[in-house]
């Protein structure tokens, strides 16, 4: 029986369980082996995550669990999400959607992000959440590779009203020799189906001498999808299996942007302490709109949110914007 | 007005350590921070060569700067025992090299050192899970011993009550009691403290989840190695420096990860805490230590650290602190002094040195370094 989650469609038959390792066929039904299992349930800022135009300074419950479809070779968070999920799971905390979202509320969290590892490796648990969740009147969104399925893309819409898409390269010869996939075809077909009724933002990650030469190219792909998708290109840390190689240049990959930011008006660069482009300035007048505070690798803030709810307080120009400024405490549930 | 100095790698920036916001400004001494930083980028925290850094870096600085108070912590073998090494074989390995490092370090700088293990570790046994708890538990990642409870229920208390692994249950106006004379805003103190066995760690939600092979051991008394005087309990450690400050050149070096059981040099018995409580290593203990007080309610064990993180929050590179710490061990000297330390980024805030060079790294990403410059007016 074939897996049809993502785009590997793996056959699950004789006990296999995939190239995720998260499924497994059970009784003519494909079946989560790790249920309600997760990696991480942690307060966090939402721009640190990162998103930049949903809900600016809100209090996110970071969730994740474990498995992945793709095998980057820089992965940053490889101990959760290429480690076999049979030996991260004893680490792992099991909680219902219930008890996940009265923990959400517990720690005063306004929504729930999916992060860490994929949703795909976890979509029956996901499904159940996003009920409680909704019930509860917590908003859910995820980071996300979009490899996907077409069907199983309907599903993530469904579950999540918000995406960080991550587009790490356009050439199939680096989709194959970095992330371990034949082509960035589905993500692209799935940027284009989610950005079409949900918030999308968009990462890319640089790889000096290895995906440096697409940022043009994407730029305009995402121009051609929506022009106001606001996109991170990140500065890589070499981890995992890319350790040893170098840091990348921060003054060439801000020169290299330069065409991009022609296309686009939300172009941010960071994942390293102290960018200077992590602000979102007005389209319509140059206005700095939005001011914030990168620390890399997870640490970035909201320093100063200047809009007038959702338009620019100068020209009244429309900022793109998933939900007005929601202050940090005011998830606060107190006894 | 403190300088923060972030190295990225091959691109530095200068910033306000208070607000965060970048500054545009050169100086001599600026310059010669920016140039050590720039020759000696860091190694990452689980690198065999992460102790030897500090060494280098130490005495690159001192070779500008010329300072005759230098504070040091030495943490590779923390890291490394923390979540890779497994054999007892390797682990004392760890040891050697971390001797050698120190001796080596000694050596070349002619100081005097005042030698400080933080606690032994020990093999991690099992978890407390204290995830399916009505009320909630916080801790931070780094303590094992360690859980502050927020508004339990009575079954809560009844389930932790019967857990094999939780030694005591402390009420918050006990532990306050115990420490009567510590300062810090009590109302951030939970409900109750939770106290684990030796081995123990709390799972709770929010958890890191880098496999654990070692946690902080029972560490009721820490070694001190010095033939400056005698020395019998943490808090007089400052002592004995503030009375050698201006005699002779002196250095503190802070091994992390070991205690009375693995450290290599001879050493005097010091208490490291009281009755039930003993630091672990982290910067309560640090606090302790420099400023001669026992320090734990600025920044409890499991208080609600999110809550505070709101927009605007100054000190952006420090943490959790909200504040400089006052009266630190070098804060007040006349001489000059230097921190170097691979164990977090705490240095700058719990040592009160003139400079201080540390690595600047979250959850053992590599991020590169940061130097905090607090005063410049003794050149
Ligand atoms: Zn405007």
């Amino acid at each position: 029986m074939r897996c049809n989650y993502c785009e590997w469609r793996c056959e699950l038959a004789g006990g296999d369980f995939g190239v995720c390792r998260m499924y497994i066929e059970d009784g003519g039904a494909i079946k989560e082996r790790f249920p309600h299992s997760w990696s991480s349930c942690i307060p966090s800022r939402i721009e640190s995550i990162p998103f930049y135009h949903v809900w600016p300074g809100s209090r996110s419950l970071v969730i994740g669990t474990c498995g992945c479809n793709f095998s980057c070779r820089y992965c940053s968070n490889g101990f959760v999400a290429k480690e076999d999920p049979g030996l991260v799971f004893d680490g792992m905390i099991t909680l219902t959607p219930a008890e996940l979202v009265r923990k959400a509320r517990q720690m005063g969290c306004h929504n729930i992000v999916f992060n860490v590892n994929e949703p795909a490796m976890s979509f029956p648990t996901l499904v159940e959440l996003a009920e409680v969740a909704g019930g509860a009147g917590i908003p859910m969104g995820c980071l996300t590779n979009a490899y996907t399925t077409e069907e199983s893309t309907e599903l993530l819409a469904s579950i999540f009203s918000f995406f960080n898409v991550g587009l790490k390269g356009l050439s199939a010869g680096f989709n194959r020799e970095y992330l371990g996939i034949p082509s960035a075809g589905p993500v692209l077909r799935n940027i284009r189906r989610l950005a079409a009724t949900a918030h999308v933002e968009i990462t890319t990650p640089v790889i000096e001498l290895a995906n440096d030469n697409e940022l043009d190219e994407i730029a305009r792909f995402i121009a051609d999808v929506d022009p106001e998708i606001p996109w991170h290109v990140f500065r890589l840390l070499p981890e995992h299996e890319m350790k040893e190689a170098r840091y990348p240049d921060i003054d060439a990959i801000d020169r290299a942007l330069r065409s991009a930011r022609k296309l686009l008006p939300y172009v941010y660069f960071h994942n390293f302490v102290g960018s200077d482009w992590v602000n979102t300035i007005c389209p319509g007048c140059g206005a700095t709109v939005i001011e914030r505070f990168s620390l890399g690798c997870g640490g970035d803030r909201l320093h100063s949110f200047n809009c007038d709810g959702t338009v620019c307080p100068d020209c009244r120009r429309e900022i793109r914007l998933h939900g007005v400024k929601v202050a940090w405490n005011a998830g606060e549930v107190r006894p | 007005m403190s300088l923060a100095i972030i190295d990225a790698r091959e691109w530095q920036n200068v910033f306000d350590l208070r607000t965060g916001a970048k500054i545009v400004e050169e100086s001599p001494l600026l310059g010669m921070v920016r140039e050590v930083q720039a020759r000696r980028p860091y190694p990452g925290d689980m690198d065999s060569s992460g102790n030897r850094w500090v060494s280098d870096t130490a005495l690159d600085l001192m070779n500008r700067y010329d300072p005759s108070f230098v504070f040091l912590t030495y943490a590779q073998q923390f890291f490394s025992g923390r979540y890779s090494i497994q054999t007892e074989k390797e682990w004392g390995d760890a040891i050697t090299d971390l001797y050698r490092e120190v001796e080596r370090f000694i050596n070349l700088s002619g100081f005097t050192p005042v030698i400080v293990g933080t606690g032994d570790m020990t093999p991690f046994v099992d978890f407390i899970d204290v995830t399916q708890l009505k009320g909630l538990v916080l801790a931070t990642h780094w303590s094992a011993r360690y859980a502050g409870l927020h508004e339990p229920s009575s079954g809560d208390l009844k389930y932790l009550d019967a857990h094999s692994g939780i030694e005591r249950i402390v009420h918050r106006d006990d532990f306050l009691r115990l420490f009567a004379e510590s300062s810090g805003d009590r109302s951030r103190v939970p409900e109750y403290l939770l106290v684990a066995k030796e081995g123990y760690m709390f799972r709770t939600v929010g958890g890191a989840f880098r496999r654990v092979r070692r946690v902080p051991a029972q560490s009721f008394f820490i070694p001190v190695a010095t033939e400056m005087g005698e020395v019998s309990t943490i808090t007089g450690i400052r002592g004995l420096i503030d009375s050698g400050i201006g005699k002779r050149k002196i250095a503190l070096i802070m091994v992390e990860g070991i205690g009375l059981r693995d450290f290599p040099w001879a050493s005097q018995r010091c208490d490291n805490g009281r009755e039930w409580f003993y630091h672990e290593p982290g910067d309560g203990q640090y606090l302790t230590i420099s400023t001669g007080r026992h320090q734990l309610f600025d920044y409890p064990t499991g208080y609600k650290y999110f809550e505070e993180d709101a927009e605007k929050k100054e000190f952006p590179f420090s943490g959790y602190f909200r504040s400089v710490p006052e009266d630190t061990l070098a804060e007040r000297y006349d001489v000059r002094s230097i921190s170097v330390g691979n164990r977090s980024m705490f240095m700058h805030m719990a040592t009160g040195t003139d400079i201080s060079i540390e690595c600047f790294a979250r959850n053992l990403f590599n991020q590169g370094t940061m130097a905090v410059i607090h005063r410049m007016n003794k050149i």
